[in-house]
């Protein structure tokens, strides 16, 4: 029962909506709206599980002293306080000191996380961007020249540069992105096939 | 001069038609595409003589226009009206036209469904051939197979495994490919007694991997491993969610990263931060743009639809390896129509190419 | 060589310090380089050329903080264009940070062209939703927005009242950094109702949108920092586009270097095994 409910559910809604797809009718449209607002109410609703989870973790650690409890002390405290600004300190919108936060703290912290990629792209080419085989000498070969390509300098080196990057990004690009997307979405057919049918069910904890 | 625009004025030719494949609230007018002439005004009305009223702007390259708020039952009438220098000018009267209901959507029937229909029964052929006992085999997987391994090297170095499940909701697919291979490696870290941290991004892909981890922990005859703050939801943040994981493998040093899911732009400073610690890495992925990114960093990437097929693969279930090779003889199906396509269009024969043409 | 084999455990923190010298000197001293003008890049700008005076253009800031880097230098280029076009801006956003970034380029902008909020733009702010939003805004623009950004009713504002359906948007311009995005506009929007799509992605993302350009479903696209450099240069505005581009030259110079030498020390290693009396 514990299992069969649930796999009743999938089946159903899954098959609903797969034939929801090909008949136009109001009704039958409408209800497939319905069951995809359902699952973003739903969703809303687990944030507040979400953030009951990180407190309870991080109250734990407090409590216990456990190794780097300072850390969620100090992360409470911006919960709380961004929690505080948000809700309270607010007119028709978000208020001046939310804002502040927003512009001033959560903008440049997540702009440095994303800049850390520009490092680790250079420590990742230096070290496993390697000619071993022809394949990857052939990828080596694109993607330098692509790298120039796609920047001032290379068109002042040669102007025929971004042209030839064009045609790398229009002709095999699209052509093996297309090959990989089309074998993707077929492999994800087939897994949600499975999981209509019952036949894979690891995913709700349960065995084979 | 009004010769010419009589010329212009019986040119332009309208028709209306009930809108195909819809719900029957919607009426479709179209005429040919003209970049010479203005924007122009579309007008409706129940009498083909009067009444017409204005119901929205059309350009003349436009060449389409869909009434939807058509009333289903009546006829109605459409013509366009717009300005030159000569002064006001009219199309002629389309009509009467009435908007129908469609129960089903042929053109989606005819192109989406057959070949998703044909795939089905492909799928489900090779798993009842598979569950008549016959023996299915699959290529070798690298990623996968090495998967015992990298949890048997974490335990003997006593540290713990890190599985980091994507950044996406269970609603996303990759999420699902994800869990069926956590419900895999956690039974194996149970096993061991290795120690298993599941950061997620969403709340609801931590109530699902927490129950994933808890089953497979009884499965492995081991529910006292079983550590509920272990499974922990960090952020839904995407850049916040990633400097978490990496201050989680930065301070306990996993021996052994898994990165299955769907990732963003976090996949290669998640990486690249695993490799530091000297972490083993086997990473999946159906996102292409991260894949190279990934097969840089890690060890051993699972790429696309591999992912998908992880589940089956570690399972070895007949039924469920039954339905890849299902997949793989839908794909040659795919290649074939591909195949057949192109030479249809070198040929000049469109009436393939215009049987899968772009409609609503 | 002996220096090859010191190359080959070299400290990522030197290859770092690299990197961000490669960043901040060109910073300071700008090489001023030329950007040439890619196919993609021009279609969009040729696009916007072609509306009519009046007409209302969609804008759809599709990403947060973290890639604001690459994409708020093409949100100001692109709203700076329109407005000199005098078409309508009525923007919203798929990500819930985007709509605060957007609306401060709107604004800013907005002051130099002399445009007023309500009749020449509106910011109706994030819809959540996705996809299933995207199907019922195009059906119904009301279903979905009632109020705008500030909270005020979209019907009190006239270019509100002018936008009731996808019919009434002449482009959508999507500035998209991942999912939501460009690709829901493209499955969704454009499929169903035919809008026209131009988008401005991460570099990271371009190439996967090259299949939607070649079959028509995307009119043209902005790829990285490098896409908005070259339409700063086409509506002839120097911005953060144009001034990144020195040091993203620099750094792309400097990854080809490090691959070079990668490569270099691999062929080093080959040679040394493959030395008689290599261990």
């Amino acid at each position: 029962m514990k299992r069969t409910i649930p796999l009743v559910i999938v089946f159903t809604c899954g098959f609903f909506m797969l034939t929801a797809f090909f008949i136009p009718v109001r009704f039958v449209q409408d209800m497939s709206q319905m069951l995809q607002n359902w699952y973003v109410g739903v969703a809303a609703f687990f944030v507040f599980i979400g953030i009951i989870n990180l407190i309870k973790i991080n109250l734990e650690k407090i409590q216990r002293k456990l190794r780097d409890w300072q850390y969620s002390f100090i992360l409470l405290g911006f919960l709380f306080f961004m929690m505080f600004a948000g809700f309270v300190l607010r007119g028709h919108t978000a208020g001046p000191v939310f804002q502040y936060m927003f512009n001033y703290f959560y903008t440049p912290c997540s702009a440095t996380m994303f800049s850390l990629l520009a490092f680790f792209v250079a420590s990742a080419s230096f070290r496993a961007f390697r000619a071993k085989t022809p394949e990857a000498t052939l990828l080596l070969i694109a993607a330098v020249i692509v790298m120039i390509g796609r920047i001032p300098v290379g068109y002042s080196i040669w102007h025929g540069f971004p042209s030839l990057v064009e045609w790398i990004m229009t002709v095999p690009n699209t052509a093996a992105n297309r090959g990989i997307i089309f074998g993707i979405n077929l492999g994800l057919i087939s897994m949600a096939l499975r999981v209509l049918l019952g036949i894979e069910r690891s995913y709700m904890g349960g065995g084979d | 001069m009004f010769w010419i625009g009589f010329l212009i004025i019986s040119a332009l030719n309208i028709e209306a038609f009930d809108t195909p494949n819809d719900d029957g609230s919607s009426i479709t007018i179209t005429w040919p595409a003209d970049t010479n002439l203005p924007v122009m005004e579309i007008m409706r009305s129940l009498d083909p003589g009067r009444g017409f009223e204005k119901i929205g702007d059309v350009a003349l390259r436009d060449s389409l226009f869909q009434d939807a708020a058509a009333a289903r039952g009546k006829d109605y009438f459409y013509r366009l009206r717009w300005t030159d220098p000569e002064g006001e000018k009219f199309s002629n009267v389309a009509g009467p036209v009435r908007a129908r209901i469609q129960l089903l959507n042929f053109f989606r029937l005819r192109n989406i469904g057959l070949l998703i229909a044909i795939l089905f029964a492909v799928i489900i052929f090779y798993i009842r051939h598979a569950r008549s006992g016959k023996k299915v085999t699959i290529r070798r997987i690298p990623g996968l197979t090495a998967v015992d391994d990298a949890i048997g090297r974490a335990t003997e170095m006593g540290k713990p495994v890190l599985f980091v499940p994507g950044i996406m909701d269970i609603d996303e697919p990759q999420t699902i490919a994800a869990m069926s291979i956590l419900a895999r490696v956690a039974e194996k870290t149970a096993e061991y007694g290795t120690t298993l941290f599941v950061p997620t991004c969403h709340a609801m892909a931590m109530t699902m991997a927490q129950q994933v981890v808890k089953e497979s922990a009884i499965r492995a005859g081991r529910p006292d491993w079983y550590n509920i703050d272990n499974i922990r939801y960090l952020t839904d943040d995407q850049f916040g969610y990633v400097s978490a994981v990496d201050g989680i493998m930065l301070r306990d040093r996993p021996a052994t990263n898994f990165y299955l899911g769907s990732f963003y732009a976090e996949s290669l400073i998640l990486a690249e931060t695993g490799h530091s610690t000297g972490a083993i890495q086997i990473a999946g992925t159906a996102m292409s743009d991260q894949l190279p990114f990934f097969v840089a960093a890690c060890d051993y990437t699972l790429l696309g639809e591999e992912l998908y097929a992880a589940s089956a693969y570690l399972s070895q279930e007949p039924v469920q390896l039954g339905s890849l090779k299902g997949q793989d003889l839908g794909k040659f199906l795919f290649i074939a129509i591909i195949i057949f396509g192109v030479i249809t269009r070198l040929l000049g024969w469109n009436f393939f190419y215009n049987l899968f043409s772009v409609q609503q | 060589m002996k220096i090859l084999d010191k190359l080959a455990v070299l400290d990522r923190r030197i290859i770092y310090l690299l990197v961000g010298l490669a960043v901040i000197i060109p910073m300071l001293i700008p090489l001023g380089l030329p950007v040439d003008i890619t196919r993609p890049v021009q279609n969009v700008y040729d696009k916007i050329e072609s509306l009519t005076e009046g007409s209302i253009v969609l804008m759809s800031t599709d990403y947060d903080p973290g890639s604001e880097a690459e994409l708020y230098p093409a949100t100001e280029a692109i709203i700076e264009h329109c407005f000199r076009r005098n078409l309508k801006i009525y923007m919203m956003g798929l990500w819930p940070a985007g709509s605060a970034l957007g609306e401060r380029a709107l604004d800013t902008l907005a002051r130099v062209h002399g445009k007023r909020y309500g009749s020449d733009y509106v910011n109706v702010g994030y819809r959540p939703g996705g996809a299933v939003m995207l199907l019922s805004l195009g059906r119904n623009f009301r279903d979905v927005i009632r109020v705008d950004y500030t909270g005020r009713p979209i019907d009190s504002l006239e270019l509100g009242r002018q936008v009731r359906s996808a019919r009434d948007i002449t482009l959508v311009m999507t500035l998209s950094a991942g999912d939501p995005g460009v690709i829901h506009w493209v499955q969704y929007f454009h499929a169903r109702f035919g809008t026209p799509i131009c988008a401005a992605t991460t570099a990271i993302m371009a190439p996967r949108q090259y299949p939607y350009m070649n079959s028509g479903q995307l009119v043209g696209l902005l790829g990285g920092l490098k896409g908005a450099a070259e339409y700063e240069t086409l509506v002839k505005r120097r911005g953060r586009g144009l001034t990144g581009m020195d040091s993203q030259s620099i750094v792309h110079v400097l990854l080809v270097l490090f691959i070079i030498l990668g490569n270099v020390i691999l062929i080093n290693q080959k040679r040394k095994k493959s030395a008689p009396g290599a261990g």
